[in-house]
């Protein structure tokens, strides 16, 4: 059984349906991508998982638990952590103000304090600039804040939408490594990319969405290898 | 001269520091939820109702003779009827709003303004004309030895210093405390507030609640202070109220009380010294409200300016 | 997984949905085969009802009406339940289109009729003996008639609510015109009957309100069965094909209410005044039904025209002292009003959404305080403004009666009918807004300012001039106000008119035509008719606000083409644009 596995999703806003039938399944340990084009629906989809939205039909489960219909905050303390697109830090507040938000649902107060050193390791500038107020920080640091928030419910499953979204390429190198350590460090990571080539090098498996509905799956290397994603997200991807 | 003016100055903060008190729940609610609460001023009301119904129907004829034991429970009893009240309104008149258009839940908040203000009048006994409302507090002046002396009532000072140290507890809580953080998370972003596992419902429910003990409180202290309280006395004060936390930059807990200071001594100052007299200080403070709309709607201390659509 | 393996085409559920959902699923499920049995048994029953006894004993102010006591009976309500049990079976034995929403509807009617009057008598009785079992004597007809409604609501929710009928038949046209005109009539008799339930308002019958609230009733029930039917549907589209026949029609039609059973000074007085508030609420209606800019102030409108005319009565106590002809009083007034509104509206150029409401709502303030003062002696402060002269042309003064032939019209009819014109053309002044570029120009500002401020449309002045105009109406009904009450005060003018103001916009539906003007006839005419209840009046009205926001905030007459303010947005569709902060330049 997956760690975690949609079935069938449907998601609609009023009478636009943005995912019509996504199915995918994460098994644990892994990094998960799901590829696709702008407005394919994969923001929609880690939206419902997180349980911001409540989709019209499909199943998520859970360790076999269906999830689908509890709110956002209990899954969270099932340990499934969710980074959204564009970032989204409380930007008047500092960066331990934001981590401290990360970690609301624990009430471990040692374990909190560990988790927040070890992102202060894994992101040494957001240790030295603990203070600063988060809207004050470049678009990467802030990525880091955005995952390093992610990180501090301890989560069994980060889902990161778009991490690469307007950083620079090196900064890009720099996150996907970072998610790559973590995964070597236990944690299952389920990505949504448009930055289709590094995704997938990076990708233990894929997913390609494609107008609402999960098209094409595969290893990342294979999926890399296959014509029919070259052809469609590869082109753009290869030249960036 | 100097001491009249010293007087209204003293006048102008007492009922400053009351506004002050109203003002919080107005900045609160607005911050979390972009909503006017118009029934805020009316939560106000209600406390002071609430209060009076403690005193006058539950408390032992012992107890009510001591103000050191009457003023405690009078104003918890105030403050309860309040935060009721407040989280009844936000529970069953906005909560089912909370994705509508903008207009349908300040339309809301004028009914729900109008329908608290009828309910008391109707349901509670004698409140068709205004009820008196007794001391609760040290009976007396005292009269401040600068110049000719400058008096101020015990239950003014009563009401400045609680809404003083009041203000000050509130700004700790949020600035300080787990629940206070996620009362900034939610109003800076409703939906990653969620992704961090705050319940919005929950935190909203809060801002409510502690919106309405504020405001409950001010009630019994105004009634204490004026001596008698009526049914219109949450619009007035209330729209001042609202003016104050505009005049703070809204959001802003310090804002707030500051506002609500200036709008106390521009009525008292206005009603003393401006053409027209008291009879037309209302009007001074409607003039302000409009000018800082129009000119400096994020208000003094305003981080960002707000202009909502 | 050994290589890229394609998902199956996905397979979206494209079966119906199930036909009953809900709690009520299997019971519904199992009366559907005789849904129609059910609709013809509710109405027999129904009836049956009505002939028994309501109540088992005298009320203490006297028999209820329709001597409730006894059995058998074919007046009032009575006479109301037998018509929608009729109807009930007639409709569900002949299968006619959309059989079963008809049915539904005349349902919820009887159901009305049979919970209003149950309710009241249990009440006035003192306990459910007074619609069962007291004293020997037996008295089930609520009751009875209340299953009656139920069965036929349960029948058509078992045989499934058919969509509303569109129906169009192509008539002759003197066909069609004769229809509209004796619609119309229909409607304006059924509007004196709705006015005089309960005998004249002012005359004593203590149950008065509750005869009319159970009109209401029956009368609700059978219209939302002719609108189920799709007939009211086709009398709009008609009425929308002969537009200015139907306006010149309805505008007589208006003008015939003296010669019904309203007609008396009582209701030509109550109508003037919903006239002055309807042509009040229009005005209002172009600031926020179709510029989409919140007023709370808007009354102060309606008071600087009524002052101004006040001013220039020849009113012994107004400080002008000079007297004019009263259309240029009028004239005066409403360009006095719209200087006023073009002030009040220039701070939208900075201010918008519900911080500019709040300016508005500062301004009227500020005017109601100024005419308590009795600013520059010319409002008369809290002694107001009497004895404004009567309108009079030649020796006629508009408040007495007059005769025509043998037929005596009730006094302050020249009042009614100058007020119809009025708001007649106040109508037809939005009517046209509404459809010109300028009103175009408000729609797009209150859709969208921006978009519409990019796509080259001057927003600024265009907004002031939405204050401008609409002040300028009420400025007009302010004057008529003055002469038509005789009084001008401060006290008139107050936020809570301001709100209801508002309401009856919002009642009526915003930014349509009709709406204003049924909203502001709803709002003082319930009062006038439940003056009963009328310790309650304000209570119920900050709740009905409060509950038309939630249940129906697009009003009765909803406006077609509105999206925005207040009409349902999709469920979640603000939440997903997503807000990124903004990030600064990389590094």
């Amino acid at each position: 059984m997956a760690f975690l596995s949609v079935r069938d999703l449907v998601v609609a806003y009023g009478a636009i349906q943005a995912v019509r039938g996504v199915s995918f399944d994460v098994e644990q340990g892994e990094i998960v991508s799901l590829i696709g084009s702008n407005g394919a629906g994969k923001t929609t989809t880690l939206r419902t998982v997180s349980g911001l939205l409540r989709p019209v039909s499909g199943e998520i489960l859970l360790n076999g638990e269906p999830i689908q219909k509890l709110p956002a905050h209990q899954i969270l303390s099932k340990g499934v952590a969710h980074s959204p697109e564009g970032r989204r830090l409380f930007a008047r507040m500092s960066v331990e103000e934001n981590l401290r938000l990360g970690a609301y649902t624990r009430k471990d107060e040692a374990g909190v304090l560990k988790d927040m050193q070890r992102v202060y390791d894994l992101f040494p500038v957001l240790g030295e600039r603990r203070g600063n107020k988060a809207g004050l920080f470049s678009g990467g640091e802030q990525q880091m804040l955005a995952i390093g928030r992610a990180l501090m419910s301890s989560p069994k499953l980060l889902m990161l939408d778009e991490p690469s979204m307007g950083l620079s390429p090196i900064m890009t190198q720099k996150i996907f490594d970072t998610v790559k350590e973590l995964r070597d460090a236990g944690t299952t990571v389920l990505l949504v990319e448009q930055n289709a080539l590094s995704a997938l090098a990076l990708s233990d498996k894929a997913y390609v969405i494609d107008l609402g509905r999960t098209t094409l799956s595969g290893t990342g290397r294979e999926l890399l290898a296959d014509p029919r994603v070259q052809e469609a997200y590869l082109g753009e991807g290869a030249s960036t | 001269m100097l001491s009249t003016f010293l007087s209204q100055i003293a006048n102008g903060l007492v009922l400053g520091s009351l506004i002050a008190l109203i003002a919080l729940g107005y900045t609160m609610v607005y911050g979390i939820i972009t909503l006017i609460n118009f029934a805020h001023g009316e939560i106000f009301m209600v406390g002071a109702y609430g209060g009076l119904a403690t005193l006058t129907y539950l408390m032992p004829t012992f107890i009510a003779q001591r103000w050191y034991f009457a003023l405690p429970v009078v104003l918890v009893g105030g403050a309860l009827i309040s935060v009721l009240v407040a989280v009844a309104m936000e529970r069953f008149a906005y909560r089912p709003l909370r994705n509508a258009p903008r207009l349908a839940p300040l339309i809301t908040a004028l009914g729900v303004s109008v329908a608290l203000q009828e309910a008391v009048r109707v349901f509670y006994p004698g409140a068709t004309a205004a009820i008196p409302f007794p001391n609760l507090f040290i009976e007396g002046t005292w009269i401040i030895p600068i110049g000719d002396g400058v008096p101020i009532r015990y239950t003014g000072i009563l009401l400045i210093v609680v809404s003083l140290v009041l203000a000050f507890g509130l700004e700790r809580f949020i600035e300080r405390t787990r629940m206070g953080r996620a009362m900034r998370a939610t109003s800076q972003d409703r939906d990653v507030a969620r992704l961090m596992g705050v319940d919005p419902d929950r935190i909203i429910v809060l801002t409510f609640a502690i919106g309405g003990a504020l405001a409950g409180v001010a009630g019994v202290l105004y009634g204490s202070y004026l001596n008698n309280i009526n049914i219109d006395m949450g619009f007035q004060n209330g729209i001042f109220a609202f003016t104050a936390a505009v005049l703070g930059g809204i959001g802003n807990i310090r804002g707030a009380v500051i506002g609500g200071l200036v709008i106390g001594l521009v009525k008292a100052l206005g009603g003393q010294y401006l053409p027209g007299g008291t009879a037309y200080d209302y009007v001074w403070i409607f003039v302000v409200l409009i000018i800082v709309l129009v000119f400096r709607p994020q208000g003094f201390f305003g981080e960002t300016e707000r202009v909502r659509a | 997984m050994t290589a890229v393996t394609e998902a199956p085409p996905a397979s979206t559920p494209e079966t119906a949905p199930p036909r009953h959902t809900g709690r009520l699923a299997g019971l519904l499920g199992a009366l559907a085969p005789r849904a129609r049995l059910l609709g013809i048994v509710g109405g027999v029953v129904a009836i049956l009802g009505s002939q028994l006894p309501w109540a088992t004993f005298v009320l203490n102010q006297g028999a209820y009406p329709e001597l409730a006591t006894l059995p058998f009976g074919f007046t009032g309500f009575r006479l109301h339940l037998v018509i929608l049990g009729l109807a009930t079976i007639v409709v569900a034995a002949v299968r006619v289109p959309a059989a079963n929403r008809i049915v539904r509807n005349l349902g919820i009617g009887i159901v009305a009729v049979a919970v209003i009057n149950g309710l009241y008598i249990t009440v006035e009785g003192g306990g459910l003996g007074a619609i069962t079992a007291a004293d020997g004597a037996v008295a089930f007809g609520s009751v009875v008639a209340l299953i009656g409604g139920v069965l036929a609501i349960l029948g058509s929710a078992a045989g499934g609510v058919e969509p509303r009928p569109e129906l169009d038949w192509n008539l002759p046209l003197w066909v069609e015109w004769l229809l509209l005109v004796v619609i119309f009539v229909l409607m304006l008799l059924v509007v004196a009957a709705a006015l005089t339930s309960g005998g004249q308002g002012g005359v004593v019958n203590p149950y008065s309100g509750a005869v009319f609230l159970s009109f209401l009733g029956a009368a609700g029930g059978a219209f939302a069965g002719l609108n189920a039917s799709g007939l009211l549907g086709y009398v709009a589209t008609l009425s929308e094909r002969h537009r200015v026949f139907s306006v010149i029609v309805l505008l007589i039609v208006a003008l015939g209410l003296p010669l019904t059973s309203a007609g008396t000074e009582y209701w030509m007085t109550v109508a003037s005044n919903i006239g002055v508030y309807a042509a009040t609420a229009i005005g209002l209606n172009i600031v926020v039904g179709l510029a989409g800019l919140l007023d709370l102030g808007y009354v102060a409108f309606l008071g600087i025209g009524a002052f101004v005319a006040a001013n220039l009565s020849g009113a012994t106590a107004s400080a002008v002292g000079i007297h004019l002809p009263f259309v240029l009083v009028m004239v005066i007034s409403a360009v006095v009003a719209g200087i006023f509104g073009a002030i009040v509206g220039s701070p939208t150029l900075r201010v918008r959404g519900d911080y500019l409401a709040i300016v508005t709502l500062a301004f009227g303030e500020i005017f109601v305080r100024s005419a308590q003062n009795n600013i520059g002696g010319l409002t008369g402060g809290a002694n107001a403004i009497p004895n404004i002269p009567a309108v009079a042309v030649g020796d006629f003064r508009f408040n007495e009666s007059i005769t025509i032939g043998s037929v005596q019209l009730p006094s302050g009819v020249m009042y009614y009918v100058l007020i119809v014109l009025l708001v007649a053309g106040v109508m037809l002044v939005f009517g046209n807004l509404k459809n010109s570029r300028l009103g175009r120009a408000w729609i797009a500002i209150r859709e969208d300012e921006d978009a519409a401020s990019a796509m080259g449309i001057r927003t600024g002045p265009i907004k002031i001039l939405a204050f401008l105009l609409g002040a300028t109406l009420a400025g007009l009904a302010g004057a008529f106000f003055a002469h038509k009450t005789g009084v001008v005060a401060y006290d008139s003018f107050r936020f809570l008119e301001s709100v209801t103001l508002l309401s009856a916009v919002i009642l009526g539906g915003m930014g349509t035509i009709p709406g204003a003007v049924l909203g502001a006839s709803i709002l003082f005419v319930l009062p006038e008719k439940l003056r009963e209840f009328s310790d309650y009046r304000l209570l119920i009205f900050g709740l009905a606000l409060v509950l038309i926001m939630r249940f129906r905030p697009q009003g009765i007459v909803a406006d077609k083409h509105r999206r925005a303010e207040l009409a349902e947005e999709p469920e979640d569709a603000a939440k997903e644009a997503p807000g990124p902060l903004p990030t600064r330049v990389e590094p």
